[in-house]
């Protein structure tokens, strides 16, 4: 109820008289807080954290971006061909780095990300270098163009909204509390019967196919992408916004996502080393309340409504 | 009727150190059957090498006839089997429910259902609820298994493991770290469960041990240095040199 609530009041923004920087900064927003669940899916609820997340996000923006250039613009197409290729290639480099935790499956996927990000740099025929690809086109949906501002936003919010609850529905079935068994305690959850790796496999594939959701749409908003997309720093920048958040809960990394777009807006216009003053603020955030911002709120919605029970 | 277990010529080397040396033994179908031995006797590594989470170098496990040797634990436990670790290990920041539940979902064939809520799996929820209250963990079951004393935690590993509803449970020292009270309690429970399935457990209370076991199998350096019924056992001057009677004389 709430959730439809606040849905529908953020849809309705545009309408409402917010300029459209704001909508531009909250479409960048909520694109960001679709790949941060996705990593949350991994660091969060399976305990596997990734170095490499931008990997997933940027193959999808080349793929979606490339094919909508060059065959059509149509959304559906393009994130359909976008997932193929990325939750293909998850399914086997997931394979392999699934056989390894902790540090060494952080390391790795940080290594398969930067081998992406040499790709990107080198195969000039399709991904133009260094200069990345330019020129996609504006999605459309059954024929008709979906325009950047307001429409777009919907287009964006709708996709947040149902990734959300797939995630939510996932988090809660069987299968996601298996992995949350495994994040707790390996050992164990293996001696119950789950198959550890196959688990975490598929958790790697349908984070990373999220992700890729969350690389399309980003490619149509900004017409194009650069290897810089599958950069270690946005690796890096997806953790923040989710621990930022509070992983464990796809809700925090929500929050985390749009807390990361507005302060680097607001501290970019005011300092010279923004990422400095982000810095402060993570660390703050994150000593003082471990389980991120879902933890502040999760504290003051108790403060206002003392426990009922 | 085949053994529940067979343990044939099992090694299991860790660098130089021979920690399980040829071992082998059978648990008769519904038997309790105790595997003691001093501390570093490999006990825990002939556990591991039975329920899958170590590859032996030598030998071979059989499973009510079946060969399972080096099988994953992922398809031991269909087959009937479930273990308890010696360091407890239970799903710390789930609730005691959930820690059962799961492992009844599992049985259930339930691990890749990825749409039905698992608080909808009720079958789940009501068999883990019913183990609690057999084991007297019931008041618990909403709190987090980590705020559980420690004594409950060692009764908590046997929950789960009883919601897999093995017919072979191996208990690796669920007494560990525990009272007198307790170990007495522990003692009566696995008399309880050892009439629906059989036991196979390593333990270090030898009173309760001699006092609960159809058969014993006695370690010391990584080898079977004897195996019999409680009485046997007790009387083996073998195992009174080796090990009885260093534990008399750690008592006196
Ligand atoms: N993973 C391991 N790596 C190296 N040595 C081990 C390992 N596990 C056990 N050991 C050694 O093997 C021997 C047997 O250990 P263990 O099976 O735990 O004995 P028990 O359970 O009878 O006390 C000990 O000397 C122990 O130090
Ligand atoms: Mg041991």
């Amino acid at each position: 109820m709430l959730f439809a609530a606040g849905a529908i009041a953020l849809a309705a923004l545009p309408y409402a008289g917010v300029p459209p920087f704001t909508i531009t900064l909250l479409t960048e927003a909520f694109i960001f807080a679709i790949w941060a669940m996705s990593l949350d899916l991994l660091v969060g609820y399976t305990g596997l954290v990734t170095f490499g997340h931008a990997a997933a996000f940027g193959l999808g923006s080349y793929a979606a971006g490339y094919f909508a250039r060059e065959v059509t613009a149509d959304f559906f197409a393009a994130l359909l061909v976008a997932e193929a290729i990325v939750v293909g290639l998850a399914v086997t480099i997931g394979f392999v780095v699934t056989r390894v935790s902790g540090v060494a499956f952080a390391i790795i996927s940080l290594a398969i990300a930067q081998v992406l990000f040499q790709i990107a740099i080198a195969w000039r025929p399709v991904t133009e270098g260094m200069d990345g690809l330019v020129g996609v086109p504006l999605p459309k949906i059954a024929g008709f163009t979906i325009d950047a501002g307001a429409e777009f936003y919907l287009l964006t919010i709708a996709t947040l909204v149902l990734v959300y609850l797939g995630l939510s529905r996932l988090v809660a079935s069987s299968f996601g509390r298996t992995l949350q068994a495994i994040r707790t305690n390996e050992e164990r959850a293996a001696a119950i019967g789950i198959n550890v790796r196959l688990h975490k496999w598929i958790a790697f594939t349908v984070s990373w196919g999220v992700a890729g959701i969350g690389g399309t749409l980003m490619v149509f908003m900004k017409a194009g992408t650069t290897p810089m997309s599958l950069h270690w720093s946005e690796s890096g920048n997806v953790l923040v916004m989710a621990i930022f958040g509070g992983v464990g809960t796809l809700f925090g990394p929500m929050i985390g996502a749009v807390a990361f777009v507005f302060l680097r807006d607001e501290f970019t216009t005011r300092f010279e080393a923004w990422q400095l003053a982000f810095g402060l603020v993570f660390v703050v955030v994150v000593l003082a309340f471990p389980s991120g911002l879902a933890g502040i709120f999760a504290r003051a919605w108790r403060a206002l409504w003392p426990t009922r029970s | 009727m085949a053994d529940a277990l067979v343990v044939e010529e099992l090694s299991k080397s860790f660098g130089a150190l021979r920690a399980v040396d040829g071992v082998g033994f059978a648990v008769k179908d519904g038997d309790v059957h105790s595997l003691i031995g001093p501390n570093g006797a490999g006990k825990t590594t002939v556990f591991n090498c039975i329920s899958g989470f170590l590859r032996p170098a030598e030998g071979r496990v059989l499973l009510r006839g079946e060969d399972v040797t080096a099988w994953p634990p992922h398809r031991l436990i269909p087959a009937g089997l479930a273990r308890t670790f010696q360091i407890t290990k239970v799903f710390g920041d789930l609730t005691v429910l959930e820690n059962v539940a799961l492992a009844a979902r599992s049985r259930l064939g339930q691990n890749l259902r990825m749409w039905r809520r698992a608080s909808k799996v009720t079958s789940a929820n009501v068999e883990a609820l019913e183990i609690l209250e057999m084991l007297g963990l019931a008041e618990n079951a909403s709190a987090n298994a980590d705020h559980l004393a420690h004594g409950d935690k060692r009764i908590l590993e046997i929950a789960i493991a009883l919601a897999l509803r093995p017919r072979l449970l191996m208990l690796d020292e669920p007494t560990a770290g525990m009272s007198a009270g307790e170990t007495e309690h522990i003692g009566k429970l696995v008399r309880r469960i050892a009439a629906r399935t059989s036991v196979l457990l390593v333990e270090h209370d030898m009173e309760m041990v001699l006092g609960i076991s159809d058969q014993v199998t006695v370690m010391t350096q990584g080898r079977v240095i004897a195996s019999g019924t409680p009485d046997a056992i007790s009387r083996d001057t073998n195992v009174q040199d080796a090990y009885l009677g260093a534990l008399d004389a750690r008592n006196l």
